[in-house]
């Protein structure tokens, strides 16, 4: 069973912490808001790195979805 | 605006004609007759019809409406059907011209989409001033004939762009701002006011009232096996635009002379696609037809330039609308979107680099996909698909720029 990382844009302010604390699944384009690789699937080692993300995302805009 | 058709194979214009122009609700019925009491009373269910004629949404996605139906109805809570006729494309008069003109057609597939779900209720969310005036009007002469069988209320928007997207008349319809919504929960399940809810384009309902009438068979007698009946499409050749019904599957020589389709041509609206140069005298107006040249039907938009137009100079001015229309919620969307139009005008004034070309095709990749709504996407296939199917044009405006004037022949709306 695969976990994805789900971008709310409309919340999104390309504050960049997403791509600091989970790398392996999140860069940032141009102007600073997130790309996610492999549609944003995160692999079982990195989920708890991706619920910090979630979690410490300053806009709550990330959503982790099962 | 007029709204012509070939005789004979009109279903949602039927009836109308210079001499009358709008169908009052007495020759409504003259015109169509009386709904099938089996379907009126919900003995028969018309979701199963509309699932025989694999009936889709006609607002541009071509979402089959029986399968949004049945999720509605299955959902627990009290239903609502919301009638989309925001039409918030600005090269798109079909929605506005179908409710001036049939306002009971419309009416009569909102009431029997909501039978169909087990809805009491209905929104219908108009655009146009005047459209909305035909549908009040049309509401007040039902009911003084009959007691209304669902209660129906008008909601109006402003015709912006985004807020003809269906979370954003979602929105619209729970008493907030018609913009895009981000949700996990889908709106047949929790959309207005967090009420499961059916949201469906006002043709797509005029088809539904069509087909109550038709059945099944009779429904299939126009259009092709696997698209059955008519649609309605938008034609800009020059100036004004005409709305034309067409069995699905009509040659799209048979509203546009080979010599007007001699130039560019769009088709699918603003959120379309152009198609390249040879392709559209060999195009079928259809699901199918579109997509084996490389295009999609859309809302039913086609755009006819002249040959003595020049594609990016006409097209600039529509890219700077669109990325201003963005509702300014979704970073890549507002950045991206303006990025992207500063460079295609750069291009059409003839002082685009090389880099600003390999920007573009980075932008369009990178906007793609990453918004509440789908128009970063809408924009990005029009300005693709105008520079990969104009390369000689892209190739002449490197060395300055063509010097033919903007005429001004692509509907900027407002």
């Amino acid at each position: 069973m695969s976990t994805r990382i789900v971008v709310d844009w409309t919340r999104c302010d390309a504050h960049g912490l997403c791509a600091e604390l989970l790398p392996e699944v999140v860069e940032l384009d141009d102007w600073g808001y997130p790309v996610l690789a492999d549609g944003g699937r995160v692999a079982d080692d990195l989920r708890v790195h991706a619920l910090h993300a979630v979690s410490v995302c300053p806009q709550l805009a990330l959503v982790l979805k099962k | 605006m007029t709204a012509q058709a070939h005789p004979d194979q009109r279903r949602l214009l039927r009836g109308i004609s210079p001499a009358q122009p709008r169908l009052d609700h007495v020759a409504h019925l003259r015109a169509h007759g009386p709904i099938p009491s089996a379907i009126r009373a919900g003995q028969t269910d018309l979701l199963d019809h509309a699932e025989a004629v694999d009936l889709r949404g006609r607002g541009g996605a071509a979402f089959p409406l029986a399968r949004k139906a049945k999720a509605v109805r299955a959902a627990d809570g009290k239903a609502l059907v919301v009638g989309n006729g925001s039409e918030g494309e600005p090269a798109s008069r079909k929605d506005a011209t179908l409710m001036l003109c049939a306002p009971h057609l419309v009416i009569d597939g909102l009431e029997l989409a909501a039978v169909a779900v087990g809805a009491r209720e209905a929104r219908l969310v108009v655009g146009d001033d005047l459209a909305r005036r035909s549908i009040a009007e049309a509401i007040a002469e039902r009911e003084r004939a009959q007691r209304p069988r669902v209660k129906i209320t008008v909601v109006g928007v402003a015709d912006r762009f985004v807020a003809g997207e269906s979370s954003a008349v979602v929105r619209a319809s729970s008493g907030q701002a018609p913009v895009p919504r981000f949700s996990l929960i889908r709106t047949a399940e929790g959309g207005v006011n967090g009420r499961p809810t059916l949201v469906s384009n006002v043709e797509t309902l005029a088809q539904l009232a069509v087909l109550a009438r038709a059945g099944v068979a009779g429904y299939r007698a126009l259009g092709t096996h696997a698209e059955p009946g008519t649609g309605l499409m938008t034609v800009h050749r020059g100036a004004g635009a005409e709305v034309f019904e067409v069995p699905l599957g009509t040659p799209l020589t048979a509203l546009l002379t080979r010599g007007a389709l001699a130039g560019s041509v769009l088709v699918g609206g603003f959120h379309g696609t152009w198609l390249r140069p040879g392709t559209a005298s060999r195009t079928v107006l259809s699901r199918a037809g579109l997509q084996e040249v490389g295009g999609t039907l859309g809302a039913g938009v086609i755009v006819a330039l002249p040959a003595s137009a020049c594609p990016l100079v006409e097209a600039a001015p529509v890219v700077r609308m669109l990325a201003a229309a963005s509702a300014g919620q979704c970073g890549p969307c507002v950045h991206g979107l303006r990025a992207i139009s500063e460079r295609v005008s750069a291009l059409a004034e003839g002082v685009a680099t090389a880099e600003d070309l390999r920007l573009l095709d980075r932008w369009a990749t990178l906007v793609s996909g990453r918004g509440a709504c789908g128009h970063p996407d809408g924009v990005v296939r029009f300005v693709s698909t105008l520079l990969a199917s104009h390369p000689e044009e892209v190739a002449a405006h490197r060395n300055g720029p063509c010097g033919r004037r903007l005429l001004h022949l692509l509907p900027l709306g407002g």
